[in-house]
């Protein structure tokens, strides 16, 4: 069987597939990027829709985070206000039920009572970026009034005790407020406007009854060690949103590193494959210039 | 004197055969670069010898003509690799430019743009964002232009597949002529090479069949039958005749279902044309297989996000604290869509939701981030609808995962076209050299064959030239005369 004659159209059809070659690496060199079309590596191509998912989502969260972060801490430094208020109160009511205080003495602690009332109310009508963060769900309805129709007066809650939860990437809720109900209503004597409004009509006459006058002081310290529990809430959910943004910080890390071997060109690699393909243009054309040279051809000969 | 003239018929002989073959070597030459020509041998045949009183006398030689050098097993296998070569080389084109569409998105923020995957994400990370703060305006707006922007995309993307399949379904019916006038031009060389030559080969006619033929097999599938006196018949590869006897039958389109058929006759050879090969096998296997299969799985996609996210949404409560009416799908237009109602909605299909899709929304207060009847700060529905990217609500599938699998399937798809493509070339290209090394003219071996049988015929007239002086001698009986 003699040779096929038309080898070159074969040569060059080599030489095409060798600079098709090289056009694709020079792209995955320029761009940095190796895969360009989901032919070139299907399996990568699933994981990277995978990844970057996950990498969005991460990022999202930790833009919640930040969000939520704040609005926590405003709820924790008002409840550390209304802490410091209320162990004020306490002290006032002692000093009243000592029995050294003449009338006008008791009506001044009353009236600073009603003060610190005024200004535990207003600390539980605190609201971040115009919601209140004490009325559950209801965050556009101010939570606290008080009616002083009725003696004691009575603190009236307009919220819900709805709770709203932040969700991980993975899943875990976070609680982001605690209901007011829950913070200043609780029931019995954990009620901490139960309390102040008792002890402010238990001194506002001047006159004090002993008896009701400690009771209704001990229900407040008992009011106050029970926001105090509340606050703990909101200081765990304060660490566990830390945490869970560190967490997630740490993990997009990762999923970045993984995401970037899988779809970034080893410029090592490319650069290398890229200088073989040169090297086989070069010796494609030699050869091709070679073959085609008429001296090679017999009829040359002939003469 | 009987015996010089026997003498000179066979040397006169012998310089016309030499001529005869030097014309079929400068033949071969001519035609060296000529597309489909076949190179020619020539053939020397013993004349009958002379048998006079028991002694045998040569009586020279003499050219009968030429042969084309031709295996028509191997042109025919490498007219059905030529099938398979193009079916998947124009499979292969579409291909890429469907998954030009689903560009794998290399993570940075340019290029994300039209990334269907991540405006996914971005959409249920809106929802996630409003868990933290369900009231805020600008997280409410952000909800709503992530909405629009997947939307968008998904149906650009479905829209192109459409544009992309009405472009390959008019490729396809123009092959159709070109088909045609090889059909017609087979079938007249058929009745050329039927009446010149019945049972020999018949040269550069069938050069010319076999070039019209390797033709046909790039546009569609064909067999090929060789029938009684040298003729042909050429039917699809599942048996619909296309030329047979000398006549050939024309392939007709027609419009059905919005699309272009193919008829021999009555007879609808679609699906035949589709799986037979050929550039309009591939074209018909990317207008009828891949793009549908790809538009489903958007529309899966779509349909299934855009009805579950509806219904989430008009479960809830929005800003105003209305909440939407839950109806059943189809019945009426709910009052707090996101999305437009999938148009298949009323009958539970999918088909058509890609392309679709849009947002029905424009007042970002009636996202309902609030749960059903609970406060407008609640955000347990955003919660809700967050979640809906974790869940399996497409296929049995995430959201994210389906779209992953779907862009795997179809790499891995043109992958594998691609490889095939890659293996039909490379067995073309084998066959062909095959083909190359037997049938075409290779000018060394001309040059040496010329120059032999120019050796010959200067043999010839030498011995020629020898017999002319005997003659002379002879017929001057060894005397010095004028005739020399």
């Amino acid at each position: 069987m003699q040779v096929d004659p038309s080898y070159v159209t074969n040569l060059v059809s080599s030489l095409d597939q060798a600079q098709a070659n090289q056009q694709q690496l020079t792209a995955e060199l320029s761009s940095g990027v190796a895969i360009t079309s989901l032919s070139q590596n299907p399996v990568a191509s699933g994981q990277n829709v995978l990844l970057l998912n996950q990498i969005q989502q991460d990022d999202s969260f930790t833009q919640s985070t930040n969000l939520v972060t704040g609005q926590l801490q405003v709820a924790d430094s008002t409840l550390g206000s209304v802490v410091s208020q209320l162990t004020q109160a306490i002290s006032l009511a002692t000093q009243a039920n000592n029995g050294t205080e003449n009338s006008s003495d008791v009506q001044s602690i009353s009236s600073q009572l009603s003060g610190i009332l005024d200004e535990v109310q207003s600390l539980a009508n605190t609201s971040y970026q115009g919601q209140y963060i004490f009325s559950g769900g209801q965050t556009s309805t101010t939570p606290f009034t008080t009616s002083s129709a009725i003696s004691p007066a009575a603190t009236t809650y307009s919220g819900d005790s709805d709770i709203n939860y932040l969700v991980t990437p993975n899943g875990q809720k976070i609680q982001l407020n605690v209901p007011g109900s829950q913070i200043f209503l609780g029931s019995g004597a954990n009620s901490v406007f139960g309390a102040l409004n008792a002890l402010v009509a238990d001194y506002s006459s001047g006159t004090v009854d002993t008896a009701q006058a400690v009771s209704d002081t001990s229900a407040l310290s008992t009011a106050l060690n029970y926001v105090s529990q509340q606050r703990v809430t909101i200081d765990n959910s304060i660490s566990q949103v830390t945490a869970a943004g560190d967490a997630v910080t740490n993990a997009q890390t990762q999923l970045t590193s993984a995401q970037t071997s899988l779809m970034q060109a080893d410029v090592g690699q490319v650069s290398t494959e890229l200088s073989l393909s040169e090297t086989q243009q070069t010796a494609l054309e030699d050869v091709i210039a070679q073959m085609e040279s008429s001296s090679n051809d017999l009829f040359s000969k002939l003469q | 004197m009987g015996t010089i003239n026997t003498a000179f018929s066979v040397i006169a002989q012998a310089l016309d055969a030499d001529q005869a073959a030097l014309n079929v070597v400068a033949n071969n030459v001519a035609n060296a670069n000529t597309q489909g020509y076949t190179t020619e041998n020539p053939n020397f045949q013993e004349n009958q010898p002379l048998e006079i009183g028991g002694v045998s006398f040569g009586d020279g030689v003499t050219e009968t003509g030429a042969t084309s050098v031709r295996d028509r097993v191997l042109n025919e296998r490498l007219d059905q690799q030529q099938q398979v070569a193009s079916s998947t080389g124009s499979r292969l084109t579409a291909l890429n430019t469907v998954q030009a569409l689903f560009t794998p998105d290399s993570g940075s923020s340019s290029a994300t743009a039209g990334d269907i995957s991540s405006d996914l994400t971005g959409f249920f990370n809106s929802f996630s964002s409003l868990e933290a703060n369900p009231t805020d305006e600008s997280l409410r707006e952000e909800v709503l232009s992530s909405a629009s922007t997947l939307a968008a995309d998904v149906s650009n993307a479905a829209a192109s597949l459409n544009s992309q399949r009405s472009a390959l379904d008019q490729e396809a019916s123009g092959v159709t002529s070109q088909v045609n006038s090889l059909t017609s031009a087979i079938a007249q060389l058929d009745q050329q090479i039927q009446s010149t030559s019945p049972d020999a080969d018949a040269g550069t006619l069938e050069d010319q069949r076999q070039q019209d033929l390797s033709q046909l097999s790039q546009l569609i599938g064909v067999n090929q039958i060789t029938t009684e006196n040298n003729g042909l018949s050429v039917t699809t590869t599942s048996g619909q005749p296309l030329v047979s006897e000398g006549q050939s039958f024309q392939l007709t389109t027609g419009s059905v279902d919005g699309v272009t058929h193919f008829f021999v006759g009555g007879t609808d050879i679609t699906g035949q044309l589709t799986s037979g090969g050929g550039e309009l096998g591939g074209y018909l296997t990317a207008r009828d297989h891949d793009i549908p299969s790809a538009l489903s799985s958007l529309d899966q996609l779509t349909y299934n996000v855009s009805t579950q996210v509806n219904a989430l949404n008009n479960a809830g409560t929005d800003l105003d604290g209305n909440t939407g009416a839950v109806v059943p799908p189809g019945t009426v237009a709910s009052t707090l869509d996101i999305f437009s109602a999938p148009p298949g909605l009323a009958a539970g299909s999918a088909t058509g939701s890609a392309v679709a899709m849009s947002v029905v929304m424009t007042n970002p207060n009636q996202i309902a981030a609030a749960g059903a009847g609970l406060g407008t700060g609640d955000s347990s529905n955003a919660t809700a609808i967050a979640a809906l990217a974790n869940q399996s609500i497409v296929n049995g599938e995430t959201p994210t995962n389906y779209y992953a699998n779907f862009v795997s399937q179809l790499g891995a798809t043109v992958s594998n076209v691609q490889t095939e493509n890659t293996a039909a070339n490379a067995s073309v290209t084998q066959l062909q050299t095959q083909s190359n090394a037997l049938s075409s003219v290779n000018l060394n071996d001309e040059a040496s064959a010329m120059s032999t049988f120019e050796r010959s015929y200067q043999a010839a007239s030498q011995v020629f030239t020898i017999l002319n002086t005997v003659m002379a001698s002879a017929l001057n009986l060894g005397e010095q005369s004028t005739v020399s």
